[in-house]
């Protein structure tokens, strides 16, 4: 979809409109692929998305996707007119792919600012012969041909605006000497020579020529200018009458920086930042002249008339008033700043509602506890809808899976059946762009290695010919899990041990030294792949540690099980939200730490005679028969005045991953919502923690990194 | 080709101009009432334009209103819809609602500003007008 935000309204509305509706079409495609043949609401349904593409491709001169769109209506009418019998139904569903791929790459080109240059004559030669081919089948079985499909060349046209994706920001400060005489005319006509390569300039002061006391504000404070422009700097350096000028900074914006004009950006320094890819257009310029109208009403003719025009002014609008408006579309990082902004608040309310001043004995604090209770119900709701506001349905993600698992099926020659479940499960956005890639490969990596080479052998295993895999979506307790199983030969234990000994990855360690969930692990480690073919899909080796690196970035996990000539399973379990969690927070000594509630398992209170000291000076837990690994905090991170005895300490009992480790702790403080800050960069890295946090009372809690704690028990 | 050119902005009017006067004569308003006057008068002495290009934004009246101003006259005469003169729009506002409210008030094309000259040159032969 068009994230790079095209700021050309027509263009965008196209690319929006065309590729929803190809997306449509491969659904359909996609769907039917493996039926006989297409039924009438389907045919119609392409037929009309064939044409809906040829029509606004036409409006909008993108001649290519036009021609090629118009043959493949063609087709569909004459299968809708005539209802032929025998349509070669896999050459069908090739044809409209390759068309819908054709489309599709054009686009990304348009969207990116280049020419659609792509070269349509193969695929409508190719498309032509198909329906020379049809039509004859069409007379063979003697129905009557339909007169020809009438096409109607479109009468309106919409030329869009030249792109030029390479437009550069500048800010320009001349400082003129003190002497200068009539430094604002002087600085008019730097306005004036830089106009000339300008796509938009703005400065400051703004009323050069009329106000002659802007001169004296010039030669105070510098003549200030904001250029858009694709001109380098020497070239702008050139334009400027440098004769009275004492000093002339030009820096590189953003298209940010930019869109905020003169006011903000006026004084303050401006970090060197390398050049953006600024994705607008010339006519993205923030120009003051376009009106910042209500989207859901209509506008009428007259809203457009210049109204008057000041000197030095923008011109003015009849409708410039502000409206309601019903749907915005905001960018990411404004969502991304209101969540960060959220994240803030929900620390300050925690500052004031455990304010060290409330503990005060004797105060009464029932109206100050209700408009507490208020509050924190407001936060959360804000917390929520901001959640909600960044929710987008999986959906997309698992259309672009089918495709592949069509693609890859047809290549390797496998028959295979893609079963989706839960595509409506609503996943945050940032989460939905990190999972795209990491998914795919698992879908991948199942067509290709998971179903059986040869259908033969799924036979003679008591399988159906046919291979299937089920790509699996759900929301539980905070989490979302997406799966991705096939009924294929499953993972060999002793080859998987075999190869990655071999690989050298393992030292001297027996295969009995790992649990079966470890072997299967191997298979994410970097280099390793038991398939001895590289294939064009998979095989390589890079993937799946490349998978597992992009899961863990957004703290989720993978999780494998297998049944060896049953089928594999491939679990992303990944947070539904990655900035607030619900921790526990705890006491050792004077330090705070803060344990996610999810991985905690109990907390118990144990008598000395539970714990069982190796010679070797380590400690484990006897709990109801099971052994667990035993960490003091205070000795792992050298605090002092706590709880070394641990009939007077709590023990708690976390797990991640299946795995389980208890730990000291001196106290429980309570539980409460924290928002997740990374360990500054200045501190080197500890082991076991993950990031920090601040507490109602302003101190600072270490959150537990479980995972950490766990392999870092396991190294000792 | 004669070409009735309203634009109030005067480099993009220059640019037109001199653009639009390799094909024939242009006629050039700085508001959409002159344009109007301009249209009408043309007609009345019998020599209609082919093309009329028309920036939205403009004093008086903007784009849409002289848009919609020729098309009514043009009712008004019966003029048979083919020989309607063409209307392009030129300018910056292209949003879709303004593109397509343009196309209901019934120009004929509608042109991003700054103006791709080859697509724009593309469409003046679509049209048959070069």
């Amino acid at each position: 979809m068009a994230e790079e935000f095209n700021t050309d309204g027509m263009l965008d509305m196209f690319l929006f409109e065309s590729t929803q509706l190809l997306e449509k079409l491969e659904g359909i495609i996609l769907e039917k692929q493996d039926a006989e043949c297409f039924d009438d609401s389907d045919i119609n349904e392409i037929f009309r998305i064939m044409h809906t593409i040829k029509g606004s491709s036409g409006i909008m001169l993108f001649e290519n996707i036009t021609k090629v769109a118009h043959k493949l209506e063609d087709v569909f009418y004459y299968l809708r007119e005539s209802r032929p019998e025998n349509v070669p139904h896999l050459e069908l569903v090739q044809k409209v792919l390759a068309v819908s791929d054709f489309v599709n790459a054009e686009m990304d080109k348009i969207r990116e600012g280049n020419k659609s240059d792509g070269d349509e004559k193969e695929i409508v030669a190719d498309l032509d012969a198909f329906l020379k081919q049809l039509k004859g089948e069409i007379k063979e079985q003697g129905i009557k041909l339909p007169r020809e499909n009438k096409h109607e060349e479109p009468t309106q046209f919409y030329i869009a605006p030249v792109a030029s994706p390479d437009s550069l920001f500048y800010r320009i400060v001349i400082h003129y000497r003190n002497d200068t005489q009539m430094s604002n005319i002087r600085a008019y006509s730097a306005t004036y020579a830089l106009k000339e390569i300008a796509e938009d300039l703005l400065y400051s002061p703004e009323d050069i020529i009329s106000n002659e006391e802007s001169s004296e504000v010039i030669l105070s404070e510098g003549f200030y200018m904001l250029l858009q422009t694709k001109n380098s700097k020497e070239d702008i350096l050139a334009l400027i009458d440098s004769v009275e000028a004492e000093k002339i900074d030009i820096d590189q914006i953003t298209a940010e920086q930019f869109g905020k004009g003169l006011a903000e950006i006026n004084h303050e320094p401006i970090m060197p930042e390398q050049p953006v890819q600024a994705a607008e257009t010339p006519t993205a310029a923030p120009a003051a002249e376009v009106p910042q109208t209500d989207k859901s009403k209509p506008i009428a003719p007259g809203d457009y008339v210049v109204k008057s025009k000041e000197t030095g002014k923008g011109k003015t609008l009849a409708k410039n008033q502000p409206k309601q408006q019903s749907i915005i579309s905001v960018s990411i990082e404004k969502m991304d700043a209101l969540m960060d902004l959220i994240g803030e608040l929900v620390i300050s309310e925690a500052v004031v509602l455990q304010n060290p001043d409330l503990k005060v004995p004797g105060l009464e604090l029932s109206n100050f506890q209700k408009a507490s209770g208020q509050l924190a119900k407001i936060t959360t709701e804000l917390q929520e809808t901001i959640m909600s506001m960044r929710m987008m349905p999986l959906t997309n993600t698992f259309q672009k899976m089918r495709r592949i698992v069509f693609d890859v099926s047809r290549k390797l020659g496998k028959e295979i059946e893609l079963e989706v479940i839960g595509e409506n499960t609503e996943v945050d956005k940032n989460i939905i762009e990190h999972i795209s890639d990491p998914l795919m490969h698992l879908v991948r990596n199942s067509v290709d290695h998971g179903i059986e080479e040869n259908a033969d052998d799924r036979v003679a295993a008591g399988k159906p010919a046919k291979g299937t895999i089920t790509l699996e979506a759900k929301n539980e307790g905070g989490k979302v899990y997406i799966s991705v199983k096939d009924d294929g030969k499953g993972l060999n234990k002793e080859k998987l041990y075999a190869k990655a000994k071999e690989k050298g990855l393992l030292g001297t360690k027996e295969i009995t030294d790992f649990t079966e969930n470890e072997i299967y692990r191997f298979i994410t480690l970097p280099g390793f792949s038991t398939k001895e073919a590289v294939t064009e899909y998979s095989g390589r080796g890079v993937g799946m540690d490349v998978v597992v690196k992009n899961i863990q970035g957004i703290g989720g996990r993978l999780e494998i099980t297998s049944q060896e000539g049953e089928g594999s399973e491939m679990t992303l379990i990944i947070p539904l939200t990655l900035a607030i969690v619900n921790g526990i927070v705890v006491k050792v000594g004077n330090s705070s730490f803060v344990i996610a509630t999810s991985s905690v398992k109990q907390f118990v209170r144990l008598s000395q005679d539970a714990i069982v000291t190796e010679p070797s000076g380590e400690e484990y837990i006897i709990l109801r028969g099971t052994y667990y690994p035993f960490i003091r905090l205070n000795k792992k991170y050298q605090i002092e005045d706590s709880q070394e005895d641990i009939e007077n300490g709590i023990v708690v009992i976390l797990e991640h991953e299946g795995k389980q480790i208890c730990i000291l702790i001196d106290s429980l403080v309570q539980e409460q919502e924290i928002v997740v800050k990374p360990i500054p960069p200045y501190i080197k890295k500890v082991r076991g923690l993950s990031g920090c946090t601040q507490l109602g009372d302003g101190s600072i809690a270490l959150i537990l990194d479980i995972a950490g704690l766990i392999e870092d028990e396991e190294r000792s | 080709m004669k070409t009735l050119l309203a634009e109030d902005d005067f480099a993009s009017r220059k640019f037109m101009d001199k653009y639009l006067s390799q094909f024939g004569e242009c006629d050039v308003t700085v508001d959409g009432e002159e344009a109007v006057d301009a249209f009408m008068m043309a007609l009345e002495a019998d020599d209609p334009y082919d093309l009329v290009c028309l920036d939205v934004m403009m004093p008086v009246l903007d784009g849409y209103q002289v848009l919609k101003a020729i098309r009514d006259i043009e009712a008004g005469n019966g003029t048979p819809k083919e020989d309607r003169v063409k209307i392009i729009m030129t300018t910056a506002l292209n949003e879709e609602r303004n593109v397509k409210m343009a196309f209901e008030l019934g120009c004929e094309a509608y042109s991003g500003k700054p103006i791709d000259v080859e697509k724009f040159e593309q469409v003046l032969k679509k049209m048959k007008l070069i």
